[in-house]
């Protein structure tokens, strides 16, 4: 289902398109673009209606009403959000990064909306660094280059849903993978009878701050944005979105 | 008394009105605008804490209560590791619980990070399946611990936001200090104004008023004190000034009246004014039917006395005679001189035998008051008076017969009076002629010359 939430009011959509035609900084035809993921869950998902789900397309969609903007949410892949807000193809990216120094060099940050860490799963016995463990991420992702950078024998894959399947058919023998993506995939019926162990990685690689991206022309866009986080998370939504998807509060 | 502070040349001069107010406006103006930034300076901390409330203290709040809500998540996963249903349930919870005793924001708070991590691993432990030991007291005390952290965390977030409200209520409290400390000083402004306005502009505006109202009705009155302001104090001259012309005026025109009306000489009527009066008076009498008399006199051999001792004696005569008459005569009668040594007398409400015992009387007094003269000279003087009634004569039909009964008092020896006889009809053929010309106008008539 497309959620609309306070958007639902036609009269209020009007008022909406009016206000976002005034908006100079904005694309041509009064639109903020909006780069999120699809599969996964519990962050960014198709539902079964076909339209974009999840805690962020939420928080992207309560974002555009507090900044009282209409907003066209786009799919892309992890590994193409930040080339993509850095070239300008959307104005802002809805998709949890970790603040790093790499990616802060191409695109602007909104400030945190949460803090975060990462999820080791693996077979039992399969320590984060054991020699010979295969380890499977997300192309693109904070966790991926982590990964990389130790010199693992590390596997990419284009999306978080994929990951399941390659530790049930034995292709890897570790996934590493944010926190919030974690809960979804420890629910997986299928990965709960390989009974794999969950380590909790606080590298500062792996942790820390995590932001909406902002293309880096429109600084006074990040402005916007960062009001509006403010706005959502003092007047509830972020909070009521945060329980429609997790079991405890991202701060 | 303009204050010793103020310049030298406004405590002489008075104060030009515009400069002082101007003064104390500009005194008042900058002490209001430090009042005011004064009063601006509260505001703006009170807006500085609110905004502060908004922006950072009720975000803090609200993480403060986020944090409160995951201790207590803590808690009721921990209740599910213990006692879930299945197994898978049971390691669906600890791994939440892992989460949460790793989730960075939990570990900012030193308190929730300890109990957090001491929580972790009892329940770590307590799920492993080979553990036998009854923990359900130690958890029961954990659980509790969770519960108390909880609302510690709520209630400091609540105090963050109790703190800045404090210090805006205690803002607001100063504030409302200071407003009333400015309202007293507008207030106590607006009163020395009012003072100021009556002191200096109204009450002078009111003796001027005063003063020009008694003008009006013709008292010149007394000069008033200078007042401060300087426009103020050119008006009142203004004033001054209008009064002591008027003064003036009025007393030039007495002057005028008395020149037009008074013998120099006698200080007696002049003829025009006699004549004017009696006119007035002889048709009041006749329309009434009233007695009326009048009579001319005329001193004795006073061309004698005028050649023998000088024209000053003569003046002395005249001026002693006419003390004598004014003396003698009553206040109802009326006498002037009728030109030289001529008198002219009304006497209204009288009758010839009256009037005629009166002027006996005073034949004799200006007989027995001879002129005394520097020398031990005694100059007799005498007085020849004719007398007529007016009956329903003219006035100068009434003087012609008067004149000719003083001839006839003339003629008779002098120092006397002679009664005209009663007018007729055809006997006044001039009475409605014009008066008889005085002795002292060009040469006497022969029937008119004295000796």
């Amino acid at each position: 289902m497309y959620r609309l939430r306070s958007l639902n009011n036609r009269a209020f959509l009007s008022v909406l398109l009016a206000l976002a035609t005034c908006a100079p900084a904005l694309a041509n035809d009064g639109v903020v673009r909006v780069a999120v993921l699809s599969n996964s869950p519990p962050m960014s998902y198709t539902d079964a209606a076909g339209q974009p789900a999840g805690f962020n397309v939420g928080i992207a969609q309560a974002l555009c009403a507090a900044m009282e903007v209409r907003c066209q949410l786009t799919v892309v892949p992890l590994q193409r959000v930040i080339p993509a807000v850095a070239a300008g193809e959307f104005d802002f990216s809805a998709v949890s990064l970790l603040d790093t120094p790499e990616r802060r060099a191409k695109v602007l940050f909104t400030k945190a909306y949460y803090r975060s860490n990462s999820v080791w799963f693996a077979k039992p016995g399969v320590e984060p660094g054991a020699a010979g463990a295969r380890v499977a991420a997300v192309a693109g992702s904070a966790q991926f280059r982590y990964a990389a950078a130790q010199g693992w024998s590390t596997t990419s894959v284009r999306h978080h849903s994929e990951l399941p399947a390659l530790l049930m058919a034995g292709k890897v023998d570790a996934v590493l993978l944010p926190m919030a993506t974690s809960l979804t995939l420890r629910q997986d019926p299928g990965i709960q009878s390989l009974g794999l162990a969950t380590t909790i990685m606080r590298q500062a690689e792996l942790s820390g701050d995590v932001s909406f991206a902002v293309d880096p022309a429109k600084p006074e866009l990040r402005e916007r944005i960062d009001q509006a986080f403010d706005r959502i998370k003092r007047d509830g939504s972020f909070d009521r979105l945060n329980s429609e998807y997790f079991p405890f509060r991202l701060q | 008394m303009a204050p010793r502070f103020f310049p030298e040349r406004w405590r002489n001069g008075g104060w030009p009105a515009g400069k002082a107010f101007a003064f104390i406006g500009g005194v008042f103006g900058s002490i209001f605008l430090a009042l005011l930034i004064w009063l601006a300076a509260d505001q703006r901390v009170v807006l500085e804490r609110s905004q502060r409330l908004l922006d950072k203290t009720v975000p803090s709040t609200l993480e403060q209560f986020r944090l409160a809500r995951n201790v207590e998540q803590l808690r009721l996963e921990g209740e599910r590791v213990l006692s879930g249903p299945t197994p898978v349930a049971r390691q669906q919870a600890l791994f939440i619980v892992s989460l949460l005793a790793s989730h960075p924001a939990l570990l900012a708070d030193a308190r929730a990070a300890a109990l957090a991590h001491e929580v972790e691993a009892f329940l770590a432990r307590a799920a492993r399946a080979d553990s036998k030991v009854d923990d359900s007291a130690e958890w029961a005390t954990l659980s509790n611990r969770l519960s108390l952290l909880a609302d510690d965390v709520s209630i400091d977030g609540v105090n963050l936001a109790t703190d800045d409200l404090r210090q805006m209520a205690a803002t607001m409290a100063s504030s409302r200090v200071r407003l009333a400390i400015v309202l007293a000083v507008v207030a106590a402004f607006v009163g020395a104004i009012l003072f100021l306005i009556h002191r200096y502009l109204i009450r002078p505006l009111q003796a001027m008023d005063e003063a020009l109202s008694a003008l009006r009705s013709g008292q010149a009155s007394k000069p008033f004190a200078t007042a401060l302001m300087r426009e103020i104090g050119a008006v009142e001259g203004a004033i001054g000034e209008l009064r002591e012309a008027m003064h003036e005026k009025e007393q030039a025109a007495r002057q005028l009246l008395l020149l037009a009306t008074i013998d120099d000489l006698t200080g007696m009527f002049n003829r025009r004014h006699f004549m004017a009066l009696a006119d007035e008076e002889i048709k009041r009498a006749q329309r009434y039917d009233r007695p009326i008399c009048v009579a001319m006199a005329d001193l004795d051999f006073f061309k004698q006395i005028n050649d023998n001792y000088g024209h000053a004696v003569g003046d002395l005569v005249l001026q002693s005679v006419a003390q004598v008459i004014e003396k003698t005569l009553r206040q109802s009668d009326w006498v002037c001189r009728y030109g030289g040594e001529e008198f002219a007398f009304l006497f209204p409400e009288t009758g010839v035998e009256e009037a005629h015992r009166l002027a006996d009387r005073l034949c004799q007094r200006v007989a027995r008051n001879p002129l005394e003269l520097a020398n031990d000279v005694c100059l007799p003087i005498t007085l020849s008076l004719g007398l007529a009634d007016v009956g329903s004569a003219s006035l100068a039909a009434a003087l012609r017969r008067a004149d000719t009964a003083l001839y006839e008092a003339k003629r008779q020896g002098r120092n006397r009076v002679a009664i005209a006889p009663l007018a007729t009809a055809a006997a006044d053929p001039a009475s409605s002629s014009v008066e008889p010309q005085p002795p002292a106008a060009g040469p006497d008539p022969p029937a008119r010359s004295r000796p």
